[in-house]
């Protein structure tokens, strides 16, 4: 099986040079399949946690966008009970010239900045909205709870 | 070759078309917990094909999608009693041999196609008159 130039080049960047805060690593034995770590940014209610997620870059890539899902159980308006992630680029914003290393990075930034205003997880998103502290209170034991390293 | 599509990412997808509804309704299929990370325990409904002893009736089944799916098969039984040679009279499971889709399963195949081979077994010369239990019992 041949992996297209340019997986494989940005396999070898991810670990050669990663972002500082996500680690993905393709499986052995499926090289469009990626174990991803991102640690949740500081001055967010994940700060302290490690969230795992897995990555697939289905046959039409970088024609279409990876697929991503987290594997963590999180509290947050953009990220649903089986861990999809609503983000615009990862459906009708995706352009070819985005890559693996712009989409973890867009992913540690929605952790950084919940939108509740175009939520997936539509009880999480209302909680947000009608008492922020509270709900930022339940991520925090979340992370704790669900994703201590 | 083409791309190997992960278990959860075939799953997921098989959830969102499940979620939409197959053609023409005859057969769905959700999971059985909305927040089951794993998406390992799926439920499915069959609305008995018209013209058998099976018309307008209800089947409700079960699926186990094991940590080998899709390279195996689910393991499906029936919820709702019926009479069809490939289902177990006792316990309701469905005997992968006597089921073409389970038989020759292939990693491209999914909970629907599972759906619509057992539509199609109902259907059957030989089976669409079998006699049947009591609508509505249950294994």
């Amino acid at each position: 099986m041949s992996l297209p130039k340019r997986i494989i080049k940005e396999t070898e960047r991810l670990l050669a040079d990663p972002a500082p805060g996500i680690s993905a690593t393709s499986h052995e034995d499926n090289l469009r399949y990626f174990d991803v770590i991102i640690a949740g940014p500081d001055q967010s209610p994940f700060e302290g946690g490690v969230f795992r997620l897995e990555l697939f870059l289905p046959e039409e890539y970088p024609m279409s966008p990876p697929k991503v899902r987290f594997l963590t159980k999180i509290y947050h308006p953009n990220i649903d009970k089986l861990g999809r992630i609503c983000l615009d680029i990862l459906k009708d914003k995706w352009s070819p010239a985005l890559q693996i290393r712009t989409v973890l990075l867009s992913i540690q930034a929605l952790l950084s900045c919940p939108n509740p205003d175009d939520p997936l997880a539509n009880d999480v998103a209302q909680h947000w909205k009608d008492n922020q502290d509270e709900a930022i209170e339940t991520a925090k034991e979340w992370t704790k709870q669900h994703a201590s390293a | 070759m083409t791309a190997k599509i992960p278990r959860s990412f075939k799953l997921m997808d098989e959830l969102e078309k499940g979620e939409k509804g197959i053609g023409d309704g005859s057969c769905s299929y959700g999971l059985l917990e909305g927040d089951d990370m794993t998406m390992s325990d799926w439920n499915g409904t069959i609305i008995g094909p018209g013209h058998t002893v099976h018309e307008n009736r209800i089947y409700s089944l079960k699926f186990h999608c094991g940590d080998q799916y899709p390279d195996a098969p689910p393991t499906v039984s029936f919820l709702s009693r019926i009479n069809l040679p490939c289902v177990n009279q006792t316990n309701g499971r469905v005997d992968p041999s006597k089921l073409t889709c389970l038989s020759n399963w292939k990693r491209t195949f999914g909970l629907e196609n599972v759906l619509v081979d057992l539509r199609r077994e109902m259907a059957a010369i030989n089976n669409r008159k079998l006699p049947q239990p009591p609508e509505g019992s249950t294994f």
